[in-house]
């Protein structure tokens, strides 16, 4: 039950009654009225029970664009329902409109058009949608909470997509799919050509070059066919915000746009995100369907706010992958965390795989690094030159080990991983 | 000394309320304006003191003089604190004295009414008046001090010009005897009604002691109230201590008409309903877990406030130096472990640098390697070049950086570097690695 502004307002005009005829009888009588109109309204006011709700429309919607999405309510009562109906979703959801004047004749069914703006990615829910179904005098009106339970999954956005055309338009000059001068690099023998000036001379084939009586040359290309396993670190260091978004959200980014260049290239890429446990998967996925796959086991990503277990992690990854792969771990390089956790287990993990590390520097270190002025801000510029040096020097101490590391701001992380990857398929290091 | 421990981003308190007084200016202001207004107006306002007209009083505002020439001549003259007793001692051949008729109620006006004599209203209010003497209105008030009599009126004649001081003025219908006008609006008016005369006097002042030797204010006293052998004074008391029945001994429920009591009940009982349709929300609140987001740089930020904090110039100084080391070691041409490298360890990598950085840059060899290896002159582990002489203290172009070389304040303690004496020493060598940096990447 819920009461309406009408009756206050009525209420209030009764309040002055008195002023005009001084009688306690005429007041009671008056508000005897109003009780009344209450009652009758509550007898009369349209039934909410025999609501039916269904739902239509997106169900999945990339993070910063607009889902069209539609409530269908159906009147199966004997009576008009005269309402207002509020859809409530997870605020995050950014449903429009939150609130809707409903009138629907007996046996008949209306379409409430919705659109949703969502500002997190993740899942959002329909947590139910109430109805105040107004009587006749609009005194009083009947008030229910009904569920029409729904999901908007709310996929990662993707920003660095716009790096592709570029770094595809390389990955074909590598592959020599593209006219170029130089044919091709890589391990894998394709061919034998003449010799043209600007080729590399290591390149030669003498033995072809003696029976041919010609220069010949040898060309390669890239190998196909690799596998890549990117491992998502969602611990308590993917939850620190650089600008306004956390780093797991550039982590994955920078994944994204990995997997659609490596789908292209003809590798096979995995997905893994763990910090205690598997966070989510995405194994065998079919070429075409990698992308969609792989932002589908993403979009429910949340940091944990727990310390990474990096001796489960290796395990989780040494007893999926087999054959010789690159494996690609998106984290932070943290000093503290990798002395103690994955420092000690690389040696393991580089014998039987080629290891890659992503890290997303903050901004904000070098900002503090160059500020000057007042001493305030020259002890800043110290703290952040002494992280500096920490992450020089734990990368010093990767590379020794012989993994290759990528550090860079989450603007440039997604195009150095994909340029880093380009680069190991150029080397053949594959 | 820097006593400050708040960084550029957070606001400073005296920033904090400097905010919230041009926020909150307008407001202070328009709240100053109307308590100007109001002392202004309570100050233009004439304040009339309790004993003001009473014939006991012998301040200036009281009324002791006349009452005692009136005795001297042989006027009997009674005080009257209470208009029933007025009433009761009122009768023919008796003046009665009304004066401060803002205490009057009602009732006292009723009695008043049924009083016989002549009547003396001193300043009547509107009530007064229509109580005492229908037919005359108020009219504005005149603050035109002095006023001749014109009019036939002897008494007012016989005394001649007033001074009246702030006084005011009355509409009297027509045919009643009306002196001392102001534009038209007379300050006294006299006239005949219900078997008795009437007077009403619009200033209290010619009445007063202080004001009743001026013009011919004592004449016109003497001649209104003094124009019966028997005179009772009325001057209402302020407080009463109420015998039954009076208007003080009521509560204020006891005043209101029944309509008004009926309208608050009417208001109570309408905040029910409005309070049940502005309470009653439309679903319940929905809620939403959020992830935790912390900035990254918060411990960076955590451990510049713990330099701070403990004045560690010492560590500040190795980060800032290794730092630039890194920066510029790679831009010499040089292999980058050649930047790890320090004065105790690899002397001659240290030497090298220190000479090519000199090279490329304006500052001398000392400066170099106190600036980025913190080395003082006639350190054991670095020998300075001959043409350098060290210890001649010759003042570089830096000049902060060469004072205090020159003071001998690096004094060699932490494994990169001496440590600046101060937080000025500090800023300079920050300049002075940036100085470096900039002329070497220049070069």
């Amino acid at each position: 039950m819920a009461l309406t502004g009408r009756l206050g307002l009525l209420a209030l005009v009764v309040a002055f009654v008195p002023l005009l005829v001084p009688s306690g009888a005429v007041l009671l009588g008056l508000w005897g009225l109003l009780l009344l109109g209450v009652v009758i309204d509550l007898c009369l006011a349209g039934n909410v029970r025999k609501l039916r709700f269904h739902r239509e429309g997106d169900t999945r919607v990339r993070l910063g664009e607009t889902a069209k999405a539609a409530l269908i309510v159906e009147n199966t009562g004997g009576r008009r329902v005269k309402a207002i109906l509020r859809d409530a979703w997870q605020p995050s959801a950014g449903v429009s409109p939150r609130r809707t004047r409903i009138n629907i004749p007996a046996g008949e069914r209306r379409r409430i058009d919705q659109t949703f703006t969502p500002t997190r990615r993740g899942d959002r829910k329909a947590v139910t949608v109430v109805v105040r179904s107004v009587g006749p005098l609009g005194l009083a009106a009947r008030q229910l909470s009904r569920s029409a339970p729904r999901t908007l999954r709310v996929l990662p956005a993707f920003p660095s997509r716009r790096h592709l055309p570029s770094r595809l338009a390389r990955l074909r000059e590598l592959t020599g799919l593209q006219a170029t001068m130089i044919r091709g690099q890589g391990t894998e023998f394709d061919s034998l050509r003449e010799y043209v000036v600007g080729d590399d001379v290591r390149s030669i084939d003498w033995r072809a070059t003696a029976r041919r009586g010609d220069v010949v040359v040898r060309t390669w290309r890239p190998e196909r066919d690799r596998r890549l396993y990117l491992v998502l670190d969602t611990g308590r260091t993917s939850a620190g915000r650089l600008g306004d978004i956390p780093r797991l959200d550039c982590s994955m980014d920078a994944a994204l746009l990995l997997a659609a260049l490596a789908s292209r290239a003809g590798d096979r890429v995995d997905l893994l995100a763990y910090d205690r446990t598997v966070r989510a998967r995405c194994e065998n996925a079919s070429r075409t369907g990698l992308l969609s796959e792989m932002v589908e086991a993403m979009a429910p990503l949340e940091p944990a706010l727990v310390e990474s277990d990096a001796a489960g992690m290796v395990s989780a990854v040494m007893s999926r992958v087999r054959r010789r792969s690159l494996i690609v771990l998106l984290t932070e390089l943290n000093p503290a965390a990798f002395e103690e956790g994955l420092l000690p287990l690389l040696p393991g993990l580089t014998a039987r795989h080629l290891v890659l590390i992503a890290a997303v520097s903050d901004p904000a270190v070098d900002e503090m690094a160059a500020a000057r002025g007042d001493i305030a801000a020259v002890y800043d510029a110290a703290a952040a030159e002494r992280a500096r040096a920490d992450r020089r020097r734990l990368t010093a101490e990767l590379r020794s080990f012989g993994v290759e590391v990528v550090d860079a701001p989450p603007d440039r992380i997604a195009p150095a991983l994909a340029d880093a990857y380009l680069a190991l398929k150029a080397a053949g290091r594959l | 000394m820097v006593t400050a421990v708040g960084t550029t981003a957070e606001p400073t308190a005296r920033q904090v309320a400097g905010r919230r007084w041009r926020s909150a200016r307008g407001i202070v202001l328009v709240l100053l304006c109307v308590v100007a207004v109001g002392v202004a107006l309570a100050a233009l306002k004439p304040s009339r003191h309790p004993d003001d007209l009473d014939p006991g009083s012998p301040r200036p505002g009281g009324t002791r003089a006349l009452v005692e020439i009136l005795k001297g001549r042989g006027v009997g003259v009674a005080v009257s604190r209470d208009a029933a007793d007025a009433a009761s001692k009122a009768g023919a051949g008796t003046m009665l004295v009304v004066t401060r008729t803002e205490r009057l109620t009602s009732s006292d006006l009723d009695r008043l009414r049924g009083s016989s004599g002549d009547l003396l209203l001193v300043e009547p209010g509107r009530e007064t008046l229509a109580a005492l003497a229908p037919g005359v209105e108020q009219d504005s008030p005149t603050f035109v001090i002095k006023a001749d009599p014109e009019c036939g009126l002897p008494a007012a004649t016989l005394a001649g010009t007033i001074a009246f001081g702030e006084s005011e003025t009355y509409t009297a219908p027509p045919g009643v005897t009306s002196c001392y006008r102001q534009s038209g609006s007379p300050r006294l008016v006299q006239y005949q009604t219900g078997g008795r005369t009437v007077t009403v006097l619009g200033a209290s002042r010619p009445l007063t002691n202080g004001h009743l030797t001026d013009e011919g204010n004592a004449a016109l006293a003497m001649n209104l109230v003094g124009a019966r052998s028997q005179v009772v004074w009325l001057i209402p008391d302020a407080h009463r201590d109420g015998s039954g029945g009076q208007a003080g001994d009521r509560t204020l429920s006891d005043l209101l008409p029944p309509g008004v009591k009926l309208f608050f009940l009417g208001l109570v009982v309408a905040v029910v309903p409005i309070a049940l349709w502005r309470g009653r929300r439309l679903g319940p609140v929905v809620t939403e877990v959020l992830p935790v987001v912390v900035r990254s740089a918060e411990t960076v930020t955590g451990r510049a406030r713990l330099y701070r904090a403990h004045r560690a110039r010492g560590r500040a100084a190795d980060a800032l130096r290794a730092g630039a080391r890194d920066r510029i070691v790679p831009l010499l041409g040089l292999p980058r472990t050649v930047a790890q490298a320090l004065p105790a360890q690899d002397p001659g990598a240290v030497r090298e640098v220190v000479a090519a950085v000199a090279a490329r840059s304006d500052h001398d060899e000392r400066t170099v390697a106190m600036a980025l290896y913190g080395l003082a002159p006639g350190e054991a582990s670095y020998h300075w070049p001959s043409g350098q002489p060290g210890a001649s203290g010759q003042p570089g172009p830096y000049g902060q950086a060469g004072a205090f070389a020159q003071a001998g304040e690096f004094a060699p303690t932490g494994p990169g570097g001496a440590e600046p004496a101060d937080d000025a020493g500090l800023l300079a060598l920050a300049d002075l690695l940036d100085d470096l940096e900039r002329q070497v990447r220049q070069s």
